[in-house]
């Protein structure tokens, strides 16, 4: 325990109680450590009176700047930066893999993620994207992973979702984030997790009124929220004829006896295509005719038409403008991406490049509110925390109300800023909770960060003025004003200041 | 410590006269299938239409529906709510819906919790939060809204002052030295520098901290033997009794209970269904026992976003319709009868087979509602387009 003594791991070591776990996790944090995942030496604060350009394209494309990644995209220049985290592969992701590298479960077939209790699926998928967002250098890709999240909502919490959620959160969201969006629905479609969630896995033609027939859900979200967006353009007709294209798409969730034994029958977790399920006849989609006798191609040719489809475009173009510039994004700006859209067939790479390296983007400095995850996750990026989020630290996220992968309905987690505004309370508790070193499992160097933004100062005295502003600038990216700044002097203890400025209003927004 | 004492002090007195009456609304969310809670067994098209899921009709045991009337009955969870009906304080209200046939429940829910119409411009915020702010005076607290939750319901949007809490005990500030004023003082400074819509939720959260403290000291025992369920609803029902009970002036109480979404397997007497039922029933039984006392200032709403299809579907469930039924606990309105049409009359036109018809537009419902139990004189204020037309409430 020799160790410990460093304040930096005393709560770490505390994370997993005792025993190999836990040792592991002290190993990860102190080679972390070691490998400069820790505060810097010096820092060089944002002083000017506006939110820094660059700190700005942090607090968007990134869940917020980590301690010095401010000097490196000035080093880099904006355009290499973005160039760079457009190709995760080409980033070093060596630490932040060795902190999720114990979550097998992962990993597992679909199948088999059955052999894992609940509450262990939930704990590491959760964790997981938790630590991904916190200490990924592939930042772009994982706020990429967050908003497919959102857009491809499926709620772990209902029926078998949670033994589906971690193979569609690698071969879906993961595999296609930053890839074709055709690609992304496509494999949504076939996802045995969505197939579940929106009960796509019972949808069949209409035999014996009214024992078989179609089921709707999967078909409606799909053109709602997944592609044209509410106001797409389509019809109720519209609506049918596309639950009928994919009849037959299923999955099966219970294991028999008797398919144990029968070699040819489906695996269990996994999709494929039972065809006296499809409805063969002819369908026609958004004025689009598909032939009869396709076959499981219907599926296919659905998602292509809808793909296509101009108000897709659209819609995606406004979505990502909404979560990356602006709740009322200028309609020039989503003109251009929607072309960029169409251009490109939905190349997702293409949609960032234009939004990030656009005016409209530069001018929308601290427009957004944080929500719950990134205040969090920016919070603990700010003062390079040590963690392997445990359940305290989780916890926070609930009361937020923001808990991973739990967002019951399809339409994943709210943009705006109205329906996290009842919870403030718990943002100030975490925010004094973190900066006093009182979140259980989650280990902050105070007298690191005091000494960097405060040269040359005695830790045993009080706190200079310099050092709240400098604290400010840090977490926010700008000077304080004037009002700002007399607020703070009225605390005096160091924790406390850090504590009221990631409480402040601006460490709410970006 | 001095600006928070001042708001706390200064908004205190007409604290009792601003929560005369509380509203407490319910929203199902997901779409309840009421055809199946207020269950028209009076009708065989109901029977063949529901083979494998419909409630056998009263007198055949535990499993049967308990009976209303010569025509309706309730899910047999809903047996606690006999004796409402029976006391004349519980109305009904069938076939009640909005004019949107989207059947998305996000469009469907946003469009009720606005109070707007499919057709007609937007009122802006919600139609709780217009009423709200229609009858806003200096005096109101910052407990006159509250939302049991983590997320601020659409319907209290554009409130003057919403909090959203799961408890009360939860409404403090904790700070690592254990010296909140300090920490308060700061926060009251920062935020009452923001002049957006950020800093006066701030403002309102450190206001809450003030107003909650007495209520703080004691643990709650519930009155007249009510017994609370341990689950989400039914602590949220709780902590609105302690509210109401405390006199902070607590005029709009949100709850959601989730779940009724039930395309899969939506089960009959037993099963997904009457799980919730249960939790309904049993939520609804308790906080109307607990409030014996107060019944008087306490109107209770129970509401869902659309009904669902009269026919079971392949996965013996039900998938979305458009009108469903409405329930009103209120000493204030007229109960003890069931209102609206007839319900197994299928909808052909609209939403395709299955519907069930609406005879209110929602927003007359609503509308009666807050004439009745909350006094609200100019309906126009909170349905700005639309004209009611009688349902049957008012006394």
């Amino acid at each position: 325990m020799k160790t410990s003594r460093r304040d930096f791991l005393v709560s770490s070591a505390l994370a997993g109680g005792v025993g190999m776990l836990a040792s592991c996790e002290r190993a990860t944090s102190l080679l972390s450590q070691e490998a400069g995942q820790r505060l810097p030496d010096s820092l060089a604060v944002c002083d000017a009176v506006e939110v820094d350009p660059g700190f700005h394209l942090l607090s968007r494309a990134t869940f917020g700047p980590w301690p010095g990644e401010v000097e490196r995209l000035r080093a880099l220049g904006r355009e290499a930066w973005i160039e760079e985290q457009l190709q995760p592969e080409s980033l070093d992701d060596t630490l932040c893999d060795l902190r999720v590298g114990a979550f097998e479960s992962l990993h597992f077939e679909p199948g088999n993620a059955w052999e894992f209790r609940k509450e262990v699926l939930r704990d590491e998928i959760t964790r997981h994207a938790f630590l991904r967002a916190v200490y990924s250098r592939r930042q772009l890709f994982e706020v990429m992973v967050e908003f497919w999240t959102d857009h491809l909502n499926i709620d772990i919490e209902k029926g078998d979702c949670i033994y589906l959620k971690p193979s569609d959160d690698l071969r879906v969201v993961r595999r296609h984030a930053l890839g074709s969006f055709r690609e992304l629905v496509l494999a949504s479609a076939k996802s045995p997790a969505m197939l579940t969630y929106l009960d796509g896995r019972d949808n069949k033609v209409r035999k014996h009124f009214p024992k078989d027939a179609p089921n709707e859900n999967y078909a409606r979200e799909l053109m709602e929220l997944h592609t044209l967006g509410v106001a797409g353009g389509y019809s109720q007709e519209d609506v049918r004829e596309a639950a009928r294209c994919l009849t037959g798409w299923t999955v099966d969730l219970k294991r028999g006896m008797l398919k144990d034994l029968n070699l040819f029958a489906p695996a269990r977790g996994v999709t494929y295509f039972k065809p006296d399920w499809h409805d063969d006849g002819a369908k026609t989609v958004l004025g689009q005719r598909i032939p009869a006798v396709g076959g499981e191609a219907d599926l296919e040719r659905l998602v292509d038409i809808v793909c296509n489809h101009p108000a897709t475009a659209r819609y995606l173009a406004g979505k990502l403008c909404h979560r990356f510039v602006s709740h009322t994004p200028a309609p020039a700006l989503v003109e251009r991406v929607a072309a960029e859209f169409t251009r490109t067939s939905g190349d997702i790479k293409s949609l960032l490049r234009v939004i990030l390296n656009s005016g409209e983007f530069a001018e929308s400095r601290g427009a957004l509110f944080k929500r719950p995850f990134r205040f969090v996750v920016s919070a603990l990026r700010a003062v390079a925390a040590d963690t392997h989020a445990h359940k305290p630290l989780l916890d926070y996220l609930h009361r937020m109300g923001q808990g991973l992968f739990q967002h019951p309905t399809p339409d994943g987690y709210p943009d705006e800023e109205a329906p996290w505004l009842g919870t403030l309370l718990w943002r100030w508790n975490f925010a004094f909770a973190l900066a006093g070193g009182k979140v259980p499992t989650v280990g902050i160097d105070a007298r690191a960060l005091r000494r960097v933004l405060e040269p040359g100062a005695k830790l045993k005295n009080p706190p200079s003025a310099k050092f709240a502003d400098n604290l400010f600038a840090h977490a926010c990216g700008r000077r304080p004003v004037e009002a700002e700044q007399e607020a703070l002097t009225h605390l005096t203890d160091p924790g406390e200041l850090l504590g009221a400025v990631l409480a402040s209003p601006a460490f709410q927004r970006c | 410590m001095r600006l928070l004492t001042n708001l706390a002090v200064s908004s205190s007195p007409a604290v009792d006269e601003a929560g005369k009456h509380t509203l407490v609304c319910i929203f199902l969310r997901g779409g309840a299938d009421t055809m199946n809670l207020v269950v028209p067994y009076a009708d065989d098209v109901y029977y063949r239409a529901r083979p494998s899921i419909g409630i056998k009709r009263p007198g055949g045991g535990s499993a049967s529906a308990v009976r209303l009337d010569d025509r309706y009955g309730l899910h047999p969870m809903l047996q606690p709510l006999q004796e409402k009906f029976a006391e004349g304080r519980l109305a009904i209200i069938q076939g009640v819906g909005t004019d949107n046939t989207s059947g998305s429940h996000f469009e469907c829910q946003d469009q009720m919790e606005h109070g707007d119409s499919m057709s007609g411009t937007p009122a802006g915020g919600g139609w709780l939060g217009r009423f709200l702010r229609a009858r806003a005076n200096p005096a109101t607290g910052p407990l006159s809204a509250v939302a049991i939750g983590t997320t601020l319901p659409e319907s209290l949007r554009g409130a003057p002052v919403v909090s959203v809490i799961q408890s009360l005990q939860e409404i403090a500030l904790k700070t690592p030295s254990g010296k909140t004023e300090a920490a308060a003082q700061v926060l009251a400074r920062l935020y009452g520098a923001d002049v957006t819509l950020l800093g006066q939720q701030g403002r309102e959260t450190l206001d809450l901290f003030e107003r909650v403290r007495q209520l703080q000291t004691n643990d709650y025992a519930p009155a007249h033997g009510a017994q609370y369920s341990k689950d989400g609803f039914g602590n949220g029902l709780r902590e609105v009794a302690r509210l109401i009970k405390a006199r902070v002036g607590l005029e709009v109480a949100c709850l959601d209970l989730g779940g009724w979404d039930t395309h899969f397997i939506q089960g009959a007497a037993e099963g997904l269904q009457a799980q919730r039922a249960k939790v309904l029933g049993d939520g609804l039984a308790a906080f109307d026992a607990d409030l014996k006392d107060h019944r008087q200032n306490v109107t209770v709403m129970v509401m869902t976003e659309f009904g669902r299809r009269i026919y079971e579907n392949s996965s013996l469930g039900t998938d979305h319709g458009r009108g469903f039924a409405t329930l009103v606990l209120s000493d204030r309105l007229r109960g003890g009868q069931i209102l609206g049409g007839w319900p197994c009359v299928v909808e052909e036109t609209l939403t395709g087979p299955g519907g069930m018809r609406i005879s209110h537009d929602y927003r007359s419902v609503f509308g009666e509602v807050l004439k009745g139990a909350m006094g609200l004189e100019r309906p126009r204020e909170v349905f700005p387009e639309f004209t009611p037309q009688p349902v049957g409430l008012l006394a």
